[in-house]
C-alpha cells in the first residue's frame, strides 16, 4: 500500500481520502457525493476502459467516457420527461453496463436509483413500484417487460418504461413503452438545448441526498426500503480504500445482482472510487468460465459461490491419476501448514516456506490459474456465513479469503478481515471509521457515516431501527472480542424460545450445518415445541455424486431426498453438529426439503437463503411431522 | 404386472472424456410402455446403447430379468431377448424385406415358430408383405421404419428398445405406427422403451415417461401426469402460455416439479 499523509486527507495507492474515516467530511480525491467522484472520474481517465462486456462471446471494452455520455444522457432525457430531484425511479434487469449507466444518470440529475431483483415475480414488482412512488421503470428486456405489463393497471403512476434490450421487441406499440435509444436521443436533443444543466445538477448534489433505495429482502413483512445518502457510499468508499486497497488497474468480476448493497458497492462505487476495471459476467451460469477469462484481482462473492468452486476442484482432484491425486493430496497439506502459520499471524518457518514453495510451483499456482484466480489478491466472502475449514483451504492454496459483514442499512459495509489481520470464524474488525458496539441483549449496534438515513416512507420503523443515542440496531446478535474481531450468532428476531423455556439462537445451529459440503442451507425450528427440529436443503451436486458413487439409484430430485442412504448422510452430519451443542439445543428430527427450489420461489431470497417465515408456512406438513 | 424387468442403476456412460450419461436409473416393468424424453444431445440414444451392449458404462448396473447385463457384448445381450431399433432405421438396404426380417430372427432355431411371426409382422404391416421382394433401400421411410420394428419383433424380444420411431416421419404416418405400436403392445404384451422428441406421442403412448437433460434424468411420473405438468406442457408439448402481450419470446424457467 502507498501511503502519504498530509493533515486530513491521506493518499492510497493514488486517490485521496479522508485520513480519520468517520469524521465528516468524507471525501474522496476532494469529492463529497458519488455524482461528484463520478463526474471527476470520467474526466480524469476518459479513454480508458470503464467496463467489460461480452457480446456474441468477445470481450467488448466500454471507456469511461462511454460511462459519462450514456449516464448523462439518461439523466436528461428523465429530466426531459418530467423526472424531479428526489425521485425514485426503478431498475428491473439483469447485471450490465446499462444498469450502471442508469444507476448514474439517475442520481446525477438527482434522482434515486432503485433495483428490483430479476426473479421477483409481477406483484412483487407492483409492490416496489408502488411503495417508492417510481414514475419511471428500466426493465432489460421482454421477459421483465411482461412482469410490468401484467401489473400495468395497480400500477398506474408509472408513466413511462425504459426498455434495455429490443429483442423479439420490435412491433411493440405501448404508449408508456420507449427504448434506451430513444431515451438517449431525447437526452441528446435536451443536451443541445440545455448546455451545461448535467454538470450543474451534479453541483447541486449534497453530501445529505438520498442517492439510493435498497429493498431489504423482507423475510419477515414486506420489503422495506432502505435510503442511503451521498455521504453513506462516500464514507462506504473511504473505509473501502483503507480497508480493501484497490489498484487503477485491477480488474474485477461483476456477478452478484446489482440489486443487492454488496455488489453494488464493489463494482459501481469502489471501482469509481478506485478506478479499476469491472468485467461483467454473461450469467451466473457462467461466472466459473468469465472467472478464468478475466483473472480478477479481486472477487467478492457468497459462500456459495466459494463451496462451488472447492466442491469442483475436489471433483478435479478424484478423477486425476493416482500421482495427480497424491500430488494434490501433498500440495494442499504443505499449504495448509503455511496457512496456520499466516493465520495465526506467526512467522512461517523456513522449511514450510521451501516446502509451500516447491508445491506452489508444480501445483497450486497451476491450479490458482486454473480458476481465474492466480492474480487475486484477495478474495471476500459475505452476506452468509462461511465455514472456517473452506477459508482455511482457499489459504492453503493461495487464496486470501477474508469475511466480511455489512447490511443494506450501513451501506454494506461494516467489519472486514483484512489481509495481515485475520481471524477465522470471525467477521473481522470494525472498517476505519466504523464502530461496533454490543447491546445488552446481544444485539450488534454499528455506529458511524456507513450508517443509512431512513426506511423511505417509513418513519415507524426508521425510528425502530434506531437506539435513542443514534446507533443502528443491526438486528444481529453476536460478541466482540478483546482484540475487537466481530463474530455473528445469530438474528434477535430469529431467537427461538422452546416449550422448556430455553431460548436458542437457530441461526448459531443453521449455520454449523451450512458448512457441511452436503447440507446448502437449513432452518431450525422449535418455537414452543418441545424440542428442536429442522428443515434441511441439500446441496444438489454433492449429494448427487455422494448417491453416484455410493450406487444409490435416484431419478429425480426428490428420489434423491428420499434415498435412505442419503437421509442417512444427513443424519450423520446433523449428529455431528449435535455434538457442539447442549442438550436442549440438539436437532432431534429433520426433514429434507424435496423440491428444488430456485432464486423465483418465494422461500427463497436472490441471494439463495432460506427464508424462514415463508419455509414454516410452505412445509407445514412436513415439520407437522416431526412433532 | 408389478414385475421390473429392466432395472438401471446409477449408469454413467462417456464418449472418450465426455461424460454423456451421468448416474441414471430407471425402471420398466413387464409389458409396459416406458419413454424417455429429451433435447438434443440430453443422452437418451446413449442410454439405449449403453443397455443393449453397443457402449459399456463406466459405472453402474443393468439388470434384465434378475441378471446383470452391463458391459455384455451386443449379440449375447440380444439373445437375452433385448432388440435395439436403432435411430435412423438402418436397414440392410440391399437385401430384399423378406430377407431383412430373416436376419431379425437370427439366433433363433425354431423355424415353424419364425415363420409364424413373420405372417404377425405382415399382419400388423400389410404394406412390408406386399413388398416382401422388394430391396428395403427402395422403400419409403415410414415403411424402412415399420421393417426396422418388424426385424426386432422377429426375435419375438421380451423389450424393444425404439429410438426415435417418429424420426423424419410424415404426421399421418407417425400418427400409423404409434398406432401399430399401442397394439404391439396391448395385444402381444411387447415391453417398450421409447426414446422420443416427439413428446406428444409418447406420452399418449407410454405408461411412464422420464425427462432426460444433459446427461441426468430430472423428472419422472407417469405420463398422464407428465402431460399436465407446466414444464412438459411449455417445453415438450409446445403451448405457448399467455403472456401479457400477444407473442411471447420467452420461456419460463424449468423447475422440472
Amino acid at each position: 500500500m502507498n501511503v502519504h499523509t498530509n493533515a486530513d486527507q491521506i493518499e492510497i495507492n493514488g486517490v485521496i481520502v479522508s485520513a480519520t474515516p468517520g469524521q465528516r467530511p468524507a471525501l474522496v480525491d476532494g469529492c463529497d457525493t458519488v455524482v461528484g467522484l463520478f463526474q471527476k472520474r470520467c474526466e480524469q481517465l476518459g479513454d480508458r476502459t470503464a467496463h467489460r462486456e461480452k457480446d456474441f462471446g468477445i470481450w467488448q471494452s466500454y471507456s469511461w467516457k462511454d460511462y459519462w455520455t450514456h449516464a448523462k444522457w439518461i439523466g436528461l432525457g428523465l429530466r426531459a420527461l418530467g423526472l424531479e430531484r428526489g425521485e425514485v425511479v426503478s431498475i428491473l434487469s439483469e447485471d450490465r453496463k446499462e444498469w450502471l449507466y442508469a444507476d448514474m444518470g439517475i442520481q446525477c440529475v438527482g434522482g434515486i436509483a432503485s433495483g428490483v431483483y430479476t426473479t421477483d415475480s409481477a406483484s412483487q414488482l407492483e409492490y416496489l413500484l408502488r411503495d417508492s412512488g417510481s414514475r419511471f421503470l428500466f426493465v432489460e428486456n421482454d421477459e421483465q417487460l411482461d412482469k410490468f405489463l401484467e401489473i400495468e393497471e395497480q400500477a398506474d403512476q408509472i408513466e413511462k418504461v425504459i426498455i434495455l434490450d429490443p429483442d423479439g421487441l420490435h412491433d411493440l406499440r405501448h404508449e408508456k413503452c420507449v427504448f434506451l435509444d430513444e431515451l438517449y436521443d431525447t437526452g441528446k436533443a435536451f443536451d443541445a438545448e440545455n448546455h451545461g444543466f448535467f454538470e450543474d445538477e451534479i453541483a447541486k448534489a449534497k453530501p445529505e441526498d438520498t442517492g439510493l433505495l435498497i429493498y431489504t429482502s423482507g423475510t419477515t413483512g414486506a420489503p422495506k426500503g432502505a435510503m442511503l445518502s451521498q455521504e453513506n457510499v462516500i464514507a462506504g468508499c473511504v473505509s473501502g480504500a483503507h480497508a480493501l486497497p484497490t489498484h487503477d488497474d485491477d480488474e474485477q468480476l461483476c456477478f452478484l445482482p446489482l440489486c443487492h448493497i454488496l455488489e453494488r458497492n464493489v463494482s459501481a462505487y469502489f471501482p469509481i472510487a478506485g478506478k479499476s476495471t469491472v468485467n461483467f459476467a454473461e450469467s451466473t451460469e457462467t461466472v466459473f468460465d468469465n472467472l478464468q477469462e478475466v483473472s480478477p484481482a479481486h472477487f467478492t462473492a457468497v459462500p456459495r459461490v466459494w463451496e462451488k468452486v472447492y466442491s469442483r476442484v475436489l471433483v478435479l482432484a478424484q478423477e486425476a491419476t493416482p500421482i495427480g491425486r497424491l500430488c494434490f493430496k501433498l500440495a494442499v497439506s504443505a499449504g495448509l501448514k503455511r496457512a496456520d502459520y499466516l493465520l495465526d499471524r506467526k512467522p512461517v518457518p523456513i522449511w514450510t516456506k521451501i516446502n509451500y514453495a516447491i508445491w506452489d510451483f508444480l501445483v497450486l499456482r497451476n491450479l490458482r490459474r486454473m480458476l481465474g484466480m492466480d492474480k487475486m489478491r484477495r478474495g471476500g466472502t459475505g452476506a452468509a456465513p462461511i465455514s472456517p475449514d473452506l477459508i482455511r483451504w482457499y489459504w492453503a492454496i493461495g487464496v486470501q479469503l477474508l469475511e466480511g459483514y455489512g447490511m443494506t442499512e450501513n451501506a454494506g459495509i461494516a467489519s472486514i478481515n483484512l489481509p495481515d489481520d485475520n481471524k477465522i470464524g470471525t467477521v473481522g474488525k470494525a472498517v476505519p471509521g466504523f464502530e461496533v458496539r454490543i447491546a445488552e441483549d446481544g444485539e450488534i449496534q454499528t455506529y458511524g457515516l456507513n450508517n443509512f438515513q431512513g426506511y423511505w416512507r417509513n418513519n415507524e420503523k426508521t425510528v425502530e431501527t434506531f437506539t435513542d443515542d443514534g446507533w443502528l440496531r443491526t438486528g444481529d446478535v453476536g460478541k466482540v472480542d478483546e482484540d475487537g474481531f466481530v463474530s455473528i450468532t445469530g438474528r434477535l428476531k430469529d431467537i427461538i424460545i422452546t416449550a422448556g423455556g430455553k431460548n436458542i439462537t437457530p441461526a448459531e445451529i443453521e449455520s454449523r450445518l451450512k458448512f457441511s459440503h452436503y447440507i446448502s442451507d437449513a432452518v431450525v425450528i422449535g418455537d414452543a415445541r418441545k424440542y428442536l427440529s429442522c428443515l434441511i436443503m441439500i446441496d444438489q451436486e454433492n449429494v448427487e455424486k455422494f448417491a453416484q458413487d455410493l450406487k444409490v439409484p435416484f431419478s429425480d430430485f426428490a428420489s434423491l431426498c428420499a434415498a435412505q442412504e442419503v437421509v442417512d448422510l444427513i443424519k450423520k452430519e446433523v449428529d455431528e453438529v449435535n455434538k457442539e451443542f447442549a442438550r436442549v439445543e440438539q436437532i432431534k428430527d429433520f426433514r429434507l426439503i424435496n423440491v428444488l427450489l430456485t432464486a423465483e420461489d418465494e422461500e427463497l431470497t436472490a441471494t439463495m437463503k432460506l427464508k424462514r417465515s415463508f419455509v414454516e408456512k410452505k412445509h407445514a406438513g412436513l415439520i407437522e411431522e416431526m412433532y | 404386472m408389478a414385475e421390473t424387468l429392466l432395472d438401471i442403476k446409477n449408469i454413467e456412460s462417456f464418449y472418450g472424456p465426455i461424460m454423456a450419461i451421468r448416474g441414471v436409473s430407471l425402471k420398466v416393468e413387464k409389458g409396459q410402455v416406458v419413454t424417455v424424453l429429451g433435447a438434443n444431445g440430453a443422452g437418451k440414444s446413449t442410454l439405449l446403447k449403453t443397455i443393449s451392449g453397443i457402449m459399456d458404462p463406466e459405472k453402474g448396473q443393468v439388470v434384465f430379468d434378475g441378471r446383470e447385463i452391463q458391459g455384455m457384448e451386443p449379440h449375447k445381450v440380444v439373445s437375452q431377448g433385448i432388440v435395439h431399433v436403432p435411430e435412423g432405421r438402418e436397414v440392410f438396404p440391399l437385401l430384399t424385406v423378406d430377407e431383412n426380417l430373416s436376419l431379425g430372427a437370427y439366433t433363433r432355431s425354431d423355424k415353424a415358430e419364425v415363420e409364424k411371426d413373420r405372417q404377425m409382422v405382415f399382419e400388423y404391416f400389410p404394406i412390408l408383405a406386399e413388398r416382401r421382394n422388394q430391396e428395403a433401400g427402395t422403400l419409403s421411410g415410414g415403411q424402412q421404419q415399420m421393417l426396422a420394428i418388424g426385424r426386432g419383433l422377429m426375435l419375438r424380444p421380451k423389450i424393444m428398445l425404439l429410438d426415435e420411431p417418429s424420426l423424419g416421419l410424415s404426421p399421418l404416418l407417425v400418427q400409423e405406427i404409434f398406432a401399430i405400436l399401442k397394439r404391439l403392445n396391448k395385444d402381444e404384451g411387447v415391453t417398450m422403451m421409447l426414446v422420443e422428441q416427439n413428446a406428444k406421442v409418447a406420452l399418449e403412448l407410454a405408461d411412464v415417461g422420464y425427462v432426460m437433460e444433459v446427461g441426468r434424468i430430472v423428472m419422472d411420473d407417469t405420463a398422464d401426469r407428465l402431460m399436465e405438468s407446466e414444464d412438459i406442457k411449455s417445453f415438450y408439448l409446445g403451448h405457448q402460455e399467455e403472456g401479457a402481450r400477444g407473442e411471447r419470446r420467452w420461456k419460463r424457467k424449468k423447475t422440472w416439479r
